[in-house]
Order: structure tokens, then sequence, then C-alpha cells
């Protein structure tokens, strides 16, 4: 996965909360710059692609990592 | 070319509001769709508790129906204290249970419509259907909504476009009204169809049901709080604590000053954890039991009866006696309980 240029923690948060998060994340970050968001909630491996895809940013990947799961998602070009 | 206008889609997930949102997007207008996040949602007080009985993770319906349709979609979180305020004092009272959804409505419309100036964009819609449900989807309430929220002629409907008076996009052409739709009622069997030739395939089965208020049982501890605060010469009101509590465990309404809050699973234990503060902490000794909490002010023979409900729930619930602990602040004290064997009494003061 190419090096984010910020990362996101959103542990302990819930539906939609991370979507939220990622959103105002995603607003502040340059266009193709990518963001690594750490989620504790399981719902972000079905949310995280379904965001994108409304958004057209681009879902990179969705990882799990022991209790946690990191996805990487970047920002679309206008 | 005034044609290609902008609108704020208010989506749940559900068919209906997926339908809305294609017959507008077929139209070519740009489209953000928006969903409140109310605080009394059951999916994700579900994944909360790590999900589904069968291990499964519910879907974000609304982000789904976005994602098909590859709609920009924005959360918005209205569960603060006005919205708390308001459900309340709902001037136009409740459904069924804790529901005041017409007050809901016009509460969401308000921030749509915010949203609707700050974007630029025309006119809102929903997938709202004519005499659907039985108060918050009549005639008058659609308009009650549509004028308490200030959005005369820019709230559009359209499922039931063609059975209410043109809107001001309908007007101005930014809508093509005959591309509309003219269902009312509960039979779905038009969605159906328009599902199909939509080519909208994947909606949440079965429909609705997102929301705590409109459960019965949700209510009676809704209503529990608010008369209990009444009795003790409290306000008449709802904080964000007891929104999470209300969605966890057990309740017991042991005497007009005390309530016991009883986990069901570990989940539930380490939730309520977080809420000792201001509250008694019981939990049995030596046996494997749950975390409970105890609001108010117990008497003796209240903390009695708390303890040895606790100590019924807990693996001791066979057992002659089980020591619970009762902790509150400073004080820990241990009370040496025969737990509750008498069924029906536990059951009489389950909220
Ligand atoms: S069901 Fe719940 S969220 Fe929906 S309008 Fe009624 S009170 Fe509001």
């Amino acid at each position: 996965m190419p090096a984010p240029a910020r990362t996101l923690d959103t542990s302990g948060r819930l539906c939609p909360f991370p979507i939220v998060e990622t959103a105002k994340a995603v607003r502040s970050l340059d266009e193709g710059a990518v963001l690594l968001v750490i989620s504790t909630d399981a719902g972000i491996a079905t949310d995280m692609p379904m965001w994108c895809k409304a958004t057209r940013n681009e879902h990179l990947g969705t990882f799990r990592e022991g209790s946690a799961w990191k996805s990487f998602v970047r920002k679309r070009a206008r | 070319m005034q044609k290609q206008g902008k609108a704020i889609a208010m989506i749940s997930g559900g068919l209906d509001s997926t339908l809305a949102l294609a017959l507008v997007r077929r139209q070519g207008i740009e489209v953000k769709a928006v969903n409140f996040y109310t605080g009394f949602c059951i999916t994700e007080t579900q994944r909360r508790k790590g999900g589904r009985a069968d291990g499964s993770v519910p879907r974000n319906e609304a982000l789904r129906a976005a994602a098909d349709l590859e709609v920009d979609i924005e959360y918005v979180d209205i569960s603060g204290s006005e919205y708390l305020d308001m459900l309340v004092h709902p001037k136009y009272g409740y459904g069924a249970n804790a529901n005041p959804c017409v007050d809901c409505r016009v509460f969401m419309m308000r921030k749509a419509k915010a949203i609707m100036e700050a974007e630029g964009a025309d006119f809102i819609f929903t997938g709202e259907v004519l005499g659907q449900r039985p108060k918050s989807q009549r005639r008058d309430t659609l308009r009650i909504i549509e004028r308490d929220s200030g959005l005369d002629g820019r709230l559009l409907r359209p499922l039931s476009a063609k059975l209410l008076p043109p809107t001001i996009p309908e007007q101005t052409g930014i809508v093509d009204r005959e591309l509309l739709e003219a269902i009312s009622g509960r039979s779905r069997q038009r969605q159906m169809e328009l599902a199909k030739e939509l080519g909208v395939v994947d909606w949440p089965q079965p429909a609705g049901g997102c929301c705590y208020l409109t459960d019965e049982s949700f209510a009676k501890k809704f209503f529990d709080v608010l008369d209990t605060r009444e009795a003790a010469g409290e306000e008449r009101r709802i904080v964000p604590e007891d929104v999470v509590l209300l969605s966890t465990g057990r309740h017991f309404r042991i005497s007009p000053r005390a309530k016991l809050i009883v986990g069901r699973s570990e989940v539930e234990n380490a939730l309520l954890e977080h809420h000792v503060p201001g509250r008694a902490r019981l939990e049995a000794k030596d046996v494997l039991g749950p975390i409970a909490l105890v609001e108010g002010e117990p008497t003796w023979e209240e903390r009695m009866l708390a303890a040895r409900i606790v100590a019924r729930y807990g693996k001791g619930k066979d057992a002659p006696k089980v020591a619970v602990e009762w902790r509150e602040g400073e004080l820990v004290e241990t009370y040496e309980v025969e737990p509750e064997r008498d069924e029906a009494r536990v059951e009489a003061l389950r909220i």
C-alpha cells in the first residue's frame, strides 16, 4: 500500500462516525493523496468500499489486523 | 439551459428512498444524498454490540443505496440536545410508540433545507409515499412537514408526486413530472415493478425498522425515564447518556426512587462499566455474573431486592446464598443474599 499522507484513528467509534470522520479528513487532503483509516467497527469492511464508490474516491483496500481494520483511501482528482 | 438542477435527497436506504433516488437521477439531475444520525438507529447499536446473533454485521443501508447509484452522501449528526428536546415535547405527538415521526421529519427537513441552501441546490426529495404510514404520511401531514420546515414548494416526493400539487422544480421544468410516480398506500406492488424498471436490485429485507423509537419495549423504558424524572420534581428530559443506557441491558423499576440495569452479555457489561459514575455498581463475588447498575436512591429493602435480582442472573442462581458487591463511590459493601426465585415478581418489575 502507498504511504498515507495522513492516518485517522477512529478506534472505539461506531457507525456512522468512522465514515463521517473519513469524509472530513478526505476533504482536507490534497487530490491523489492517501488516507489511512483505522477502525474497530467491523462494519468498516463493507462501509468503506461503499462510501468510496458513492463519493468516487478510490478504495485501495481494507485489511483486518487483530481487532482493528485498516482502510486505504485515495482522494479522487476532480 | 436551466434544466440541469441540483437536489438534496434524504435517504434511509430502504426500497422507497432508493427508488426515489433512482427516479430523480435518471432525469440527469445532480443529487447529493444526506442521511441523518439520530442516535436511535438499531443498526448502529447492533454493531456496537458486535453484530447480530448470527454473527453477521448489518450493512449501512443508506451508504449502500448511495453507492449503488453513485451519489455523493453526507451524514448529518442530529443526535444532540436539540433533537432530544424535540423527542420530549413533540408538537404533533407520538406515533404508536415513542416515535414523534412528524416532528422528527420536520426537524430533519429543516436541517436538509440548510444543506440545500449551502449547496445551492434547487429542491429536496424523499422516499415518502402518500398513505403508507398511518400518521406521518397522510396527505395533511405531508403538507405540515413541508410547511413547518419552511420548504414550501421545494419538497418533492417522487413516488407520489402525481397525486400531490406540483412543486416548484416541476413547475420550472427542472423535474419532468411525467416521469414521476403516483403511488399511494401500503401495497408495495408498484415499487417492485419500478425496481425492475430502474434496475434497482438490492434493498434491505424486511423493510424499515431502523429506529428504536418505534420499538414497543424501548418506548416503555423511554417514558419510564421521563415519568420518573417528572415524579421526582425534575424536568421531563432525556440526555445523551440515557439513550445509550436505554438500549443496553434488562431494566427493572425497583421503586419510584430506584432503577436497576443488568447487563445481558460481555459487551453490555463492558458498556455499563463506562456509566458507573453517579450510580451504584453491583456484581456477584466468587461466581460469574453480570455487571449491574442502580440509579437513584434505593431504600435498604430495595438494595436487597436489586442484589437478589443480580444474583439470579449469575452462575450462582441456584445457590442458597450469593455474595453481591455493592460499590458506590468510595463505599464498598457486600450483601449475602438469596437469589430471587420468584420469576413472576422479577417479570413484574421489568420495564
Ligand atoms: S421512525 Fe424514527 S427516525 Fe424515522 S421519522 Fe419516526 S422518529 Fe424519526
